[in-house]
C-alpha cells in the first residue's frame, strides 16, 4: 500500500524491480516555451531532444539510444527513457538546450529514477515514477 | 601534485591526389581535426580536446602529422579521425584520410616509433619498385643519408612520469 496525501485515499501500487534495474533511466521532463506560440507535436519534441544531444556531443549522442515513452503536447511534458550510461550525456544536453526553432526555451528536469512502474495489464494508468504523491492531480 | 599527462598521436595523411601534400600544414590540419571532433562528439568534444591540443609536428613529404592532447580526451580525439575526409586550404579541398600509427605519452616514443616505421616503409618501397629505374634511385637515396649530429634541444620535450 502505498503512502497517503492529506485527504486522500491511500493509493494502492504495485512495485516490480527489474532484475536489469540499471539497464535504463528515466526523467520526467517539461519543455518551457514562453512565447506562448505553435506547440511541438510527439515528433518534433523527440527531434528536439536528439538536436539538444547532437549539439552538445556531436553524433555519438545523437545516436544514444532515447525513448519519449510519453508526450503531452498541452503541458509540454514528457517522459524520456534512455540507456544508463548516456543518463549524463542527456541530461547535460536538456540543460543546454536554448533554442527550439529560433524560440527561446528551456528543459526542466522534473524527477529522475532508475526503474519505472511499468503499466501493466491490471492499472491502466501511469503512476508516479518515484512514489511522489505530491505530484499527483485529480482532474 | 597531479602529473600534467598528456598523449601524442602520431597520423599520417592518406590520399589519392598529390596536391593534398600542399595542404599539410599545422592550421589547416588543426581545423580539420577540430571540425571532425565538433560532428562526431559536440560542443562538448571540443572542448575537452581542444585543451593543450595542438598540432606538434608536420612531414608533408610523408604526411606525417603529430598532434597532442591531453590525456583525459585522447579517446575523443583518436576516435574522431577517421571522420577527417579531406583537407581544406585557400579555397581548395582535397578528399584525404588519416590513419593512426601510434599513440604515445611523449614526443619521443613517437619520435622511436617513427624512426622504425619510416625504416620498413622504405623497405617497402624497394620491394615495391616496379622497374629498375626506381629500384637504383631508391637505393641512391638510401646510400647517401647521413646522420648529423645537432645540438640537443632542452625544454622541448615532455616526459610523462606515469604518476597520477
Amino acid at each position: 500500500r502505498g503512502p497517503a496525501g492529506p485527504g486522500m485515499a491511500a493509493a494502492a501500487f504495485e512495485r516490480r524491480v527489474l532484475r536489469s534495474a540499471a539497464e535504463h533511466h528515466y526523467l520526467r521532463v517539461r519543455l518551457e516555451l514562453p512565447d506562448g506560440g505553435a506547440r511541438p507535436n510527439a515528433a518534433q519534441f523527440k527531434q528536439l531532444v536528439v538536436t539538444a544531444l547532437r549539439e552538445l556531443h556531436g553524433e555519438v549522442g545523437a545516436a544514444l539510444p532515447v525513448d519519449v515513452l510519453t508526450y503531452e503536447e498541452k503541458t509540454l511534458s514528457a517522459i524520456l527513457r534512455v540507456i544508463s550510461s548516456g543518463l549524463v550525456k542527456l541530461w547535460s544536453a536538456l540543460t543546454l538546450l536554448g533554442f527550439y526553432q529560433n524560440r527561446r526555451c528551456a528543459f526542466r528536469v522534473l524527477q529522475f529514477c532508475l526503474f519505472f512502474l511499468s503499466p501493466n495489464q491490471t492499472s491502466p494508468f501511469l503512476l508516479a515514477l518515484s512514489g511522489n504523491s505530491r505530484e499527483l492531480v485529480l482532474d | 601534485h597531479a602529473a600534467l599527462s598528456r598523449r601524442y598521436v602520431l597520423c599520417e595523411v592518406i590520399s589519392e591526389d598529390p596536391r593534398c601534400r600542399q595542404c599539410i600544414e599545422d592550421r589547416v590540419l588543426g581545423l580539420a581535426v577540430r571540425d571532425a571532433i565538433t560532428r562526431v562528439h559536440g560542443d562538448y568534444g571540443l572542448a575537452c580536446c581542444s585543451i593543450s591540443f595542438t598540432v606538434k609536428y608536420l612531414n608533408a613529404y610523408t604526411g606525417t602529422v603529430l598532434l597532442r592532447c591531453r590525456k583525459d580526451s585522447y579517446r575523443l580525439l583518436c576516435s574522431a579521425l577517421p571522420f577527417v575526409r579531406h583537407l581544406e586550404s585557400r579555397g581548395q579541398r582535397y578528399p584525404c584520410s588519416l590513419n593512426t600509427l601510434h599513440v604515445g605519452g611523449t614526443i619521443r616514443t613517437c619520435q622511436k616509433f617513427l624512426i622504425q616505421y619510416n625504416r620498413t616503409q622504405l623497405l617497402r618501397l624497394l620491394q615495391n619498385c616496379t622497374n629498375e629505374e626506381e629500384r637504383q634511385c631508391i637505393q641512391k637515396s638510401l646510400l647517401s643519408c647521413s646522420l648529423t649530429e645537432e645540438q640537443s634541444e632542452s625544454g622541448d620535450e615532455e616526459d610523462d612520469d606515469g604518476t597520477e
